[in-house]
């Protein structure tokens, strides 16, 4: 068995989120330095406020500014900040009830070490020197040793009020494709195609992923196929695709190598786009060094039967 | 829900279930790979082919390898040509068991094939389930499940409901029980380590793993053909808290007693609790909100401090329950799922054997 085949993978997305109202409100007072909170029905303050009373469901829209100092109602120490998290010191993670809220904050806390945090000590916002409209307008929470601040009386009325947020998000992995395919690949990297065959319908699957799909059974026995195959259907792509170097427009096909019951994509070049067929006769092409063909082209051959590949279409 | 008020109700059991053996890292096989033994072993124990499952349903989430659509991949291990009937959750398998019984209850189906799986080895599982929370107020700050954890802890420690060494405890019962379990990833005596996000030690916390898990339901007679002793799922329901931790008791858990009253838990005593707490912390909470007493043989398994294969856990727990009252080594056991930070999200099944 080939060594396990590992290769870093990356997923990242910009999410773009619009708000609704009373999340707009918050976020919008973050970036004017107010904290607002929602009452519900039965007159709590919730902060961070929702849209919806998390008890009766009901719409909840009256906002209620509160201080920006409050009080710990639990912490963890966080001894070695991970990426993206709102410290890169040493913190702690605290839930606070912020002097005028029913209700607790998630955010991190600033001090100097385990022994200073507790449950029932009081902080204060440390707000961000830019402010965008964020939870991260809030840099982190800091002890406080002063009189409670009386809240203000914003209504929650701003101008040029935020309403949506973009939030990156990016999660790194090592990606390991498995046996099969860490066969395949090895095998490709030689300039042969190597698919798996069905222990139980004897169909062979190229490339292989370890299963028979209609049967349920792992696949293991090993068959060379084509090199040469049969195009069974096509299609002339003219959008250009981001990070692809391949002049538009040119043909992508199913190509069915000989010897395999599973068509596999590659592009065809070597013949104009409009004498590409169904029925073609191709070969792989390889550039020097690639571990896969660059493309599939002619063999001159005379076109296959439809009969011969009825069934990989 | 239960059966009780409902007219001809069906009775269904779990007549087999496997597990893989939980590991740190299966980069050597893909996850249908690493599934497909599972699924044959649930099969052979019951004689069924593929072909004569009624429904199928899988649990599982395409974040934790990163890679979009896996549970399609997953598919060509049951042999899903022609077409088979099917459907899966991006939850936990035990929520994907919650489904195919419902399905059997209906009539559409006589047998059903469940399961799940997980890697996390292919990423930063502490850092991928940041991804679940809410997007506005809290996942722009990554919290880890293990601070999440953590803080939680912190409450209940604040509370005088448990403190480190009773957490300590948890952790040590577990992976000694672990030790009669073959496929535990961690088992024996286990240094308790340091901090990792204070007051939760390494030892507080699951390992983290690779792993997959299969079950069959079946309802009636069938069930008796294909098991000498099914596990009668007596009641099954589940429950969810509001997403705000700041809203919420982190103390206790209301969902949890919700299910269990629902699922006809608290009538009688169980015998056996399967427990699906991948933080010592939340065993103590779970054991006050279900009521278990010292009478009761909690995660005989180990439990997910042993081994907690994310999306295949919480099925787990229904397993080893449920292959507990196989054995007859059970007769009224409780299995518990959870899903979601600090327990946000609780199912629980009663199941049953026959004297």
């Amino acid at each position: 068995m080939p060594e396990v085949l590992k290769a870093p993978l990356v997923v990242e997305f910009p999410f773009t989120r619009s708000l609704g109202p009373v999340q707009s409100a918050f976020l919008t007072g973050l970036r004017e330095r107010v904290v607002l909170g929602v009452r519900t029905g039965d007159g709590r303050v919730l902060v961070p406020p929702v849209e919806y009373d998390p008890v009766t469901a009901e719409e909840i829209r009256d906002l209620t500014e509160v201080a920006p100092t409050g009080t710990v109602t639990t912490w963890a120490w966080n001894h070695s900040p991970r990426r993206g998290q709102p410290l890169d010191t040493p913190f702690a993670w605290v839930l606070v009830r912020l002097d005028g809220a029913d209700t607790a904050l998630l955010h991190a806390l600033d001090a100097p070490g385990p022994d200073t945090v507790h449950t029932g000590m009081r902080v204060r916002v440390r707000w961000a020197a830019e402010r965008t409209g964020a939870i991260t307008d809030i840099a982190c929470f800091e002890p406080y040793d002063g009189d409670p601040t009386s809240p203000g009386d914003h209504t929650g009325e701003f101008e040029e009020p935020v309403t949506g947020i973009v939030a990156p998000a990016r999660l790194d992995y090592t990606y390991s494709p498995g046996r099969a395919q860490s066969d395949y690949i090895a095998a490709l990297s030689g300039r042969r195609t190597v698919g798996e065959r069905c222990p139980s319908c004897r169909k062979v699957y190229v490339p292989p992923r370890g299963a028979c799909p209609t049967c349920g059974v792992a696949t293991s026995e090993q068959v060379e196929v084509g090199p040469r195959g049969t195009v069974t259907t096509f299609c002339i792509v003219n959008i250009k695709a981001r990070n692809l170097d391949i002049e538009v427009p040119y043909v992508y096909g199913h190509i069915a190598l000989d010897g395999a019951d599973l068509a596999l994509h590659g592009r065809i070049a070597g013949i104009p786009n409009d004498e590409v067929r169904m029925g073609l006769r191709v070969e792989p092409v390889w550039t020097e060094g690639a571990r896969y063909p660059d493309h599939y082209r002619p063999t001159g051959e005379p076109d296959a039967d439809y009969d011969t590949y009825k069934e990989l279409l | 829900m239960t059966r009780e008020g409902v007219e001809d109700v069906r009775d269904i059991a779990v007549v087999a279930f496997a597990q893989t053996d939980h590991r740190r890292t299966s980069g050597e096989l893909s996850e249908v790979e690493m599934l497909m033994p599972v699924l044959h072993e649930v099969l052979q124990a019951t004689g069924l082919k593929t072909a004569d499952i009624g429904f199928t349903c899988s649990g599982s989430s395409d974040y934790l390898a990163g890679r979009a659509f896996s549970f399609t991949m997953a598919l060509d291990g049951v042999g899903a040509w022609p077409p088979i009937s099917e459907s899966h959750v991006e939850m936990d398998g035990a929520w994907a068991l919650y489904e195919a019984w419902t399905k059997l209850l209906t009539g559409d189906a006589d047998t059903a094939l469940v399961y799940s799986y997980g890697k996390s080895s292919p990423g930063s599982v502490r850092d991928v389930l940041t991804r679940q929370l809410d997007p506005y107020y809290v996942a722009p700050l990554w919290p880890d499940s293990v601070a999440l954890a953590a803080l939680q802890a912190q409450a209940l420690i604040d509370a005088g409901e448990t403190d480190e060494p009773a957490l300590a405890g948890v952790a040590a019962r577990s992976r000694a029980s672990a030790s009669a379990n073959s496929h535990a990833q961690l088992s024996g005596a286990v240094p308790h380590g340091d901090y990792l996000v204070r007051p939760l030690r390494r030892g507080d916390c699951p390992p983290i793993g690779d792993g997959a898990a299969a079950v069959i339901l079946a309802a009636g007679e069938r069930a008796r053909e294909l098991c000498p002793r099914p596990a009668w799922i007596r009641g099954i329901d589940h429950r969810i808290e509001a997403h705000g931790l700041g809203l919420r008791d982190l103390t206790d858990s209301p969902s949890a007693r919700l299910a269990a009253e629902k699922a006809g838990a608290l009538e009688r005593p169980v015998d056996t609790a399967e427990l699906h707490a991948p933080f010592t912390s939340q065993e103590v909470i779970l054991r006050k909100a279900l009521r278990l007493d010292d009478e009761v043989t909690v995660n005989p398994s180990g439990g997910a401090l042993a081994a907690n294969p994310v999306m295949a856990a919480g099925l787990i727990r229904i397993g080893e329950a449920a292959a507990r009252i196989h054995r007859g080594e059970s007769d009224r056991a409780l299995a518990h799922a959870t899903s979601g930070p600090c327990l946000q999200q609780n199912l629980v099944a009663v199941l049953e054997g026959e004297s």
